[in-house]
């Protein structure tokens, strides 16, 4: 189901051989990390490598039960039940990713409980049945310890369900790497780029709510691709989606100006 | 010229990031070059705007790499002419070793300098033998010893004034700096511990910038609000409950709390200098212990909650309704279901959005000072009155979805301020909670200013919601150690405004004690707030009254951010060049 090439990923710690390990004992995973790290491509590497298909979903606040295990629809004048994407990876035995699962609203997220501990089982309730999970069901979730309010955290029973890996922005070398093979760009240019967000990433801890992360710093490096300068695209793709306030952005333009060459 | 009118304000965050933690950037003196206290650097106006961000560079990197510790500075001595040569070799030390360096400034870097030393100390040992024609590339400004031994006493005086009895050389240098700039001392410690290149920028920072500009002096001393005795109080509150072990969620919320500094300080309004004291008082935060069959009448929470019901409501997305924005899919289906099976088919196939969702977060506060022990109608005490109303209130609200907290307050002194969480936000509202409720003991006094400003700021941390209410349960009787008359109510009556200001709702409750009318308007000035003699008649007053409340602050929510929005709007206009 994942033809083609590895996603590309390159790792940091023991991330991939504890991430195999949880697949091969049917635990499930927990992924936490910033916003942009590197969680979604992880996995995608991941299901890759143990050849398993992958299927995401990318958790809302209004996502119900019914969205995630299925529903009956109409078809022809008769109803059809229609698997969820849940549903569909236990029955299917695909590793099943739910993107920034605090979002979704608490009672939802129960209905992973009996499919991640030992049981490893859904309940369906509206076809009264139980459907066990098909070797090689994988349950992975995902989510950002960094910003979310008070309201929203995971809860201890779902937590305590899971083995956590904790994602970070690679160190430097291994991110110059990372953005030159995704965008394409010298290896100056990424390594420039690179320690701009290495820079912004120090003024985490006095106050800036997001900092830039890898996929930032990528998107501003594909622009450069492009042919856009160097100043102009980090301004466009990393001061911008950081910040709306106009003296913290033109803070960040300074810094873009000191740390990137003025080519155009 | 142009360039002295750069605002070098937005090389702030350069400086932060490079140093590793605030920096300041502002103007220097005329004529002066640049140079850095420790916390602000300050840029030659002279310089061209490419010139500016290599010294400002390297002022920065020199903090971040601890050139200027106080330890290396005070034996540079007052001459310039060793600092100069320092500067020369660190200089270079601090750039090389930099991790984040802007590639231009790395022109800058003399690397055979730099790898020749490994230590800030080894510089100084270098500078102290080099010949005095080493000077320093222009760009790297100068080191100034003892503004920057200055600036370290003050940063350390913040921590607190017993600090400031060790003595020792440093304390000499201090006590003469003092004298010339003591105003601005106090100025920037205070700025400087609630600004952050961004977020003290927000709105919270701004304005608690702008409130302690006002406060220029050392504040130490003075008649009004100055300390009685304060230990053996401190003392006997201790015994009578803190460290309470809880279990289960509260205890998770505990551990997160403990994090924290224990003790948080709030300044206090001085009416007679018209004028804050920055970091008066310490409220100290702690959890009472639950007393087991403490006799509490079990308060009517049920009457209270009708006319509570319609208060602050949020949007939500309900299904199944008979009309909306989306269709309800499984409403749809099972529609269709019923019209093929025969039978009339529900309409309600819709996902509308309503408000049912409670957006809402209160805070109570008890008052629970000695003088709440008093003998009120209907023979029960006043503290008795107020502990079933705010119980009451709590239950109704907790049950119609709002988040409810309850704390309960009195004090000894100002660095004595005790807090006792009842029911956190983030508490389960259980018999635990009810049993620390019953079994609080009025005594001490009333710091009414300071327990407002921390039930504010607990609100605004952990509230978590956009409408939130303060309530505050007292007799409105505010007195405490240098904290009475006309000053404690001033004070108190400040800590609302403030509140009020910030968009919380406040509203003042005075529940079966006798205070007069004109009395409780001096304390609770212009804030929502009713005399009322018995908690069974509160049903019929407070949903108008946290109405009103809830209003108000809307209003002053809205000036506030149009306020915020103007300032932003004229910041923008004077950045453009």
């Amino acid at each position: 189901m994942t033809p083609g090439a590895r996603p590309y990923y390159v790792p940091v710690g023991t991330e991939e051989q504890v991430f195999k390990a949880a697949f091969r004992q049917g635990l499930s995973v927990v992924l936490k990390g910033p916003t942009g790290c590197g969680k979604t491509r992880f996995v995608e590497a991941m299901a890759h490598d143990l050849d398993r298909p992958l299927i995401t979903v990318a958790c809302h606040d209004d996502l119900t039960t019914a969205d995630l295990v299925g529903r009956f629809l109409l078809q022809g004048g008769e109803t059809r039940w229609v698997d969820g994407p849940l549903t569909r990876a236990v029955r299917e035995g695909a590793i099943c990713y739910l993107d920034e699962v605090v979002e979704a609203r608490q009672d939802t997220t129960v209905v992973i409980h009996p499919l991640a501990d030992h049981r490893r089982q859904l309940p369906i309730d509206r076809l009264g049945a139980v459907v066990d999970a098909t070797p090689g069901f994988c349950l992975v979730v995902s989510y950002n310890p960094g910003y979310q309010s008070v309201l929203k955290d995971l809860k201890d029973s779902t937590r305590q369900r899971m083995v956590a890996i904790e994602l970070n922005f690679p160190p430097p070398d291994v991110e110059e790497k990372i953005v030159s093979h995704e965008a394409g760009v010298d290896h100056d240019t990424a390594a420039l780029l690179v320690r701009l967000g290495e820079a912004i990433r120090r003024l985490e801890a006095v106050g800036l709510r997001e900092v830039a992360s890898t996929r930032l710093l990528i998107a501003a490096a594909r622009l450069v691709a492009e042919g856009i300068p160097a100043r102009a695209a980090a301004r466009a793709a990393v001061a911008g989606p950081l910040t709306d306030d106009p003296m913290v952005t033109a803070g960040l333009f300074e810094m873009i100006d000191a740390y990137l060459p003025d080519d155009g | 010229m142009a360039v002295a009118r750069r605002d070098v304000d937005r090389l702030r965050l350069l400086a932060s990031a490079i140093a590793g933690r605030t920096i300041e950037v502002a103007v220097a003196g005329a004529g002066e070059r640049t140079w850095t206290d420790g916390t602000t650097v300050f840029v030659d106006s002279g310089a061209g705007p490419a010139d500016q961000v290599r010294m400002v560079t390297v002022q920065a990197a020199l903090v971040g790499a601890g050139s200027l510790e106080p330890g290396i500075v005070r034996q540079l001595g007052r001459g310039s002419a060793l600092a100069r040569r320092y500067l020369a070799v660190e200089g270079h030390r601090a750039l090389a070793t930099n991790e984040v360096l802007p590639p231009v400034v790395r022109s800058l870097v003399d690397l055979d300098v730099a790898g020749s030393v490994g230590r800030a100390e080894d510089s100084l040992g270098v500078a102290r033998t080099r010949r005095a024609n080493d000077d320093p590339p222009a760009s790297f400004g100068v080191i100034r010893p003892r503004r920057l031994l200055a600036s370290a006493e003050r940063t350390d005086g913040a921590v607190g004034v017993s600090d400031r009895v060790r003595g020792g050389p440093q304390h000499e240098t201090a006590s003469q700096s003092d004298e010339d700039d003591a105003g601005d001392a106090d100025w920037r410690r205070a700025g400087h511990l609630m600004s952050s290149p961004v977020g003290g920028r927000g709105a919270l920072g701004r304005l608690l910038k702008r409130m302690l500009s006002a406060t220029r002096g050392p504040g130490a001393g003075g008649p009004a609000g100055a300390n009685a005795p304060i230990h053996v109080g401190r003392a006997r509150v201790r015994r009578q409950g803190t460290g309470s072990p809880t279990s289960g969620a509260a205890d998770a919320v505990a551990q997160t709390t403990e994090l924290e500094p224990r003790g948080r300080t709030y300044p206090e309004w001085d009416v007679h200098r018209r004028r804050y004291r920055p970091n008066w008082c310490t409220v100290l935060e702690h959890t009472p212990r639950p007393q087991d069959g403490a006799p509490m009448a079990v308060p009517d929470a049920v009457s209270l909650r009708r006319p509570l019901a319609r208060l602050a409501t949020g949007l939500d997305r309900t299904r199944r309704r008979p009309q909306g924005d989306d269709i309800d899919i499984d409403a749809a289906v099972e529609a269709q279901v019923e019209l093929l099976a025969g039978s009339p088919p529900g309409e309600a196939v819709y996902v509308e959005s309503l408000r049912r969702r409670r957006d809402l977060a209160v805070l109570i506060l008890l008052d629970i000072s000695g003088s709440a022990g008093e003998p009120g109608p209907a023979r029960r005490t006043v503290h008795q009155h107020q502990r079933s109303t705010a119980a009451a209130l709590a239950m109704a609200l907790h049950d119609l979805g709002a988040r409810v907290a309850v704390y309960a307050f009195n004090s000894h002194g100002r660095r004595a301020v005790h807090v006792g969480r009842i029911k956190g936000f983030d508490d389960r509202f259980d018999a635990r909670a009810v049993h620390r409720l019953g079994g609080l003991v009025p005594g001490a006094y009333t710091r009414l200013g300071a327990a407002i400003r921390h039930g504010a700021s607990v609100l605004e941390e952990r509230g978590g919601t956009s409408r939130r209410l303060l309530i505050v349960l007292s007799d409105g009787f505010a007195y405490d150690h240098g904290y009475g008359g006309r000053y404690g109510e001033a004070d108190a009556r400040r800590a609302l405004t403030e509140a009020r200001r910030r968009g919380l709702g406040c509203l003042c409750l005075s529940v079966g004690a006798g205070t007069a009318p004109a009395a409780l308007r001096r304390v609770f000035g212009t804030s929502a707030h009713a005399t009322v003699p018995l908690p069974s008649q509160l049903p019929g007053l407070v949903g108008p009254l946290l109405r009103a409340a809830l209003r108000s602050a809307e209003t002053e929510r809205r000036v506030f951010q149009r306020n915020e929005r103007r300032k932003r709007l004229e910041l923008e206009a004077r950045m453009i060049p």
